[in-house]
């Protein structure tokens, strides 16, 4: 939790859909000015609790609230103050995507053109912009929603996997254009999504959810060093080295996801030990990594997702024989 | 506020479904052409033909009931075979008196200056234009596109964008109903308009719009001082409008309420199926009630049900001629229909309210 005042108050949020429960005791908060990020897996509870916020869900327990304002009791007040895109972009496909835009911002006062104009110029629309959305990619979607959702210059911005759709130039554009609406506007970003490497680089703050429960929330630097050690080591005999791993004090050790390898988590630091063991034992060691500990592995050891996803962060090497 | 988000209903209306008014547009000038093009056919002229003063046709028409008259009591007279028969199923002696109270009702209009309800092409356009197979067609697009004011957002996903943004729910729902009631009234006021034009040619005049009508208040019944009321052409044509337009408000109220609660497809579907299916349904069982009971007005109970009394207007006076037209009809039953319209009407946009304001969209 933060000191400075909170734009987003999430506390004990529970919500059930028939015998599912969706949110259990969920509590947590956003500063203003502050790039969230808010992960989880498929079905953590993600999507019920955006919805709750913009006032789509109605909570079985708990408070949601933004600016003080409560999102469902007191809508009318909470509402001017974010602006969201949804996972899906919900646009007008028969209308142009600056026809769009006047439609979502005739439901903010009245109409600034010269505002329309200059969000289709922020998010790269300009030459787009009065061709119909139905002819838009996925990408230039999720742009022109980007540009609805910050029309009437709204406070928090929430984002629902605003990167679905994107290339990775699109991507990097985004996280370029988050963070400078967050440090030159004071914006509040409620950023939602999977891809584990943009939470990382654009959010001063986590919260991990999964089945519907906070596991994991704080700084991300202070999530990132939580002390834990991880290596991979490409051997000549994995069977034997794994078992010769596994008496080493405090290792643990699994089949890596490269030909040859193991993976090997610890606690302290037991790189010399575990060389040592393998190479009195006769096992060649081609080579002995240590791993960056990074959100992903973080977010594997909360969630439960299995190891060996594509997103790992890049190796650095410290040692080898 | 509601006027910028009725203004965002519109524009959404007319962008995502021009094509359905266009095609309505076309239909409409399809149907002028084919009736000039019969009227040349059988008329055998280009032009309008000569205006008839509404006197006049009364008169022939009580000529033409005298002439009846006389050629009854000649059968009466002569005896034989056909004196104790049957005269439009009644026998010849209430056949008689039945013609006799027609002539009297006609002489009694024409006494005190006052016209048939289709003595004008106003009044002629106000009864074909606002009620029977126009109005059919017409409730059934009005009932399609309200349908998917709601649900239609649902299914673009665009519904929770619209729900998260400053308006109220209340606000959101009452701005589509404004915008499908507007709609719907551009199109009646111009379906009017053609028929009246139509009505116009037809009679070689569009008429006085400022003179008196008489309606019956029982339709099965000749006009006649105890079953009549009088009214101003105006009042005729906004009485016609104000009914045709609580038809048509009472299922985009239904449309909504089915908008509110599914998808496009089912609410699409849910509503001409009650719409279509609800009338056929209700033909067969009001022919089997008839067909036990032995009369026709056991049935009428029936009427009570919104979907059996979406065409008001008809239930007016016949659209052609002074005679007398079937039971239940006539300005009596013209006010129990709008009054259960009225009642349905404000059923289905309260439930309509409730359910969207409670309605949890989850995705």
């Amino acid at each position: 939790m933060t000191a400075m005042p909170a734009m987003v108050e999430v506390d004990r949020l529970s919500k059930d859909f028939g015998k599912v429960r969706a949110l259990d005791d969920v509590s947590f908060s956003v500063a203003k000015g502050e790039v969230f990020g808010f992960l989880g897996p498929n079905g953590a509870g993600k999507t019920t609790t955006i919805r709750i916020l913009l006032g789509l869900l109605h909570p079985d327990g708990g408070t949601a609230k933004i600016g003080g304002h409560d999102c469902w009791g007191d809508h009318a007040r909470a509402a001017p103050l974010f602006g969201a895109t949804l996972e899906q972009p919900g646009l007008y496909s028969y209308l142009t995507g600056r026809d769009n835009l006047r439609q979502f911002a005739r439901m903010l006062g009245p109409v600034d053109e010269r505002q329309i104009t200059d969000l289709l110029a922020l998010v790269g629309m300009t030459e787009r912009g009065d061709d119909k959305v139905k002819r838009y990619s996925m990408g230039m979607r999720q742009r022109l929603a980007l540009a609805q959702a910050l029309l009437g210059k709204p406070r928090l911005l929430v984002l629902d996997e605003p990167t679905n759709g994107l290339d990775p130039n699109g991507i990097h554009g985004l996280r370029i254009l988050l963070r400078k609406l967050a440090t030159e506007q004071g914006l509040t970003i409620f950023f939602s999504s999977h891809l584990l490497s943009e939470v990382e680089e654009l959010c001063d703050r986590v919260v991990v959810l999964h089945r519907g429960e906070v596991r994991a929330a704080g700084p991300l630097s202070e999530l990132m060093n939580v002390k834990c050690f991880s290596y991979r080591i490409d051997v000549s005999d994995v069977n034997r080295a794994l078992d010769i791993i596994r008496s080493v004090d405090g290792a643990r050790a699994e089949t890596g996801t490269i030909k040859d390898s193991i993976t090997v988590t610890s606690e302290t630091d037991i790189a010399r030990r575990i060389n040592h063991a393998l190479v009195s034992a006769g096992v060649g060691v081609d080579q002995l990594v240590r791993t960056q500990r990074g959100l992903e592995d973080i977010y594997i050891e909360l969630t439960g997702v299995p190891s060996g996803s594509p997103l790992s962060a890049p190796p650095a090497t410290v040692g080898a024989q | 506020m509601l006027i910028s988000l009725v203004r965002n209903e519109l524009e959404k209306t007319w962008r995502s479904r021009w094509m359905v008014f266009a095609v309505l547009a076309g239909l409409f000038l399809l149907i002028a052409v084919g009736l000039y093009g019969f009227y040349v056919y059988h008329e055998h002229r280009w032009n309008p033909p000569p205006p008839a003063a509404w006197q006049g046709d009364l008169r022939h028409e009580m000529a033409n009931n005298q002439a009846t008259i006389d050629n009854l009591e000649k059968i009466k007279q002569q005896g034989g075979p056909f004196s104790g028969g049957r005269f439009n199923g009644l026998r010849l002696d209430d056949a008689i008196a039945n013609l006799h109270r027609e002539i009297a009702g006609d002489q009694y209009l024409l006494d005190n200056n006052i016209a048939p309800v289709s003595a004008f092409a106003m009044t002629r356009a106000a009864l074909f234009g606002l009620g029977g197979i126009i109005m059919f067609v017409l409730i059934r697009i009005f009932g399609w596109l309200a349908a998917e004011q709601i649900a239609g957002e649902r299914s673009d996903r665009t519904i929770a964008i619209l729900l998260s943004r400053p308006p109220s729910r209340t606000q959101v729902l009452l701005a589509k109903a404004i915008a499908s009631f507007l709609t719907s009234l551009g199109v009646v006021v111009i379906s009017f308009l053609v028929a009246y034009a139509i009505f116009g040619f037809l009679m070689g005049s569009m008429g006085p719009v400022t003179g008196q009508v008489g309606l019956a208040l029982d339709g099965s019944k000749p006009l006649n001082p105890t079953n009549l009321v009088v009214m101003p052409i105006p009042i005729f044509l906004l009485l016609c409008l104000g009914a045709t337009m609580l038809a048509v408000l009472c299922v985009q109220g239904m449309s909504l309420l089915i908008s509110v609660l599914t998808g496009r497809w089912a609410a699409i579907g849910i509503t001409l199926a009650v719409l279509f299916g609800a009338t056929i349904v209700s033909s067969v069982v009001s022919a089997i009630i008839s067909l036990i009971s032995g009369s026709s007005d056991t049935a009428h109970f029936l009427n009570y049900a919104f979907f059996n009394v979406l065409a008001p207007v008809g239930s007016i006076a016949p659209i052609f001629g002074n005679g007398p037209t079937q039971a239940g009809k006539g300005m009596s039953e013209f006010g129990s229909e709008v009054a259960t319209l009225a009642v349905w009407t404000a059923a289905f946009f309260a439930a309509g309210w409730f359910f969207f304001h409670h309605k949890q969209e989850a995705g």
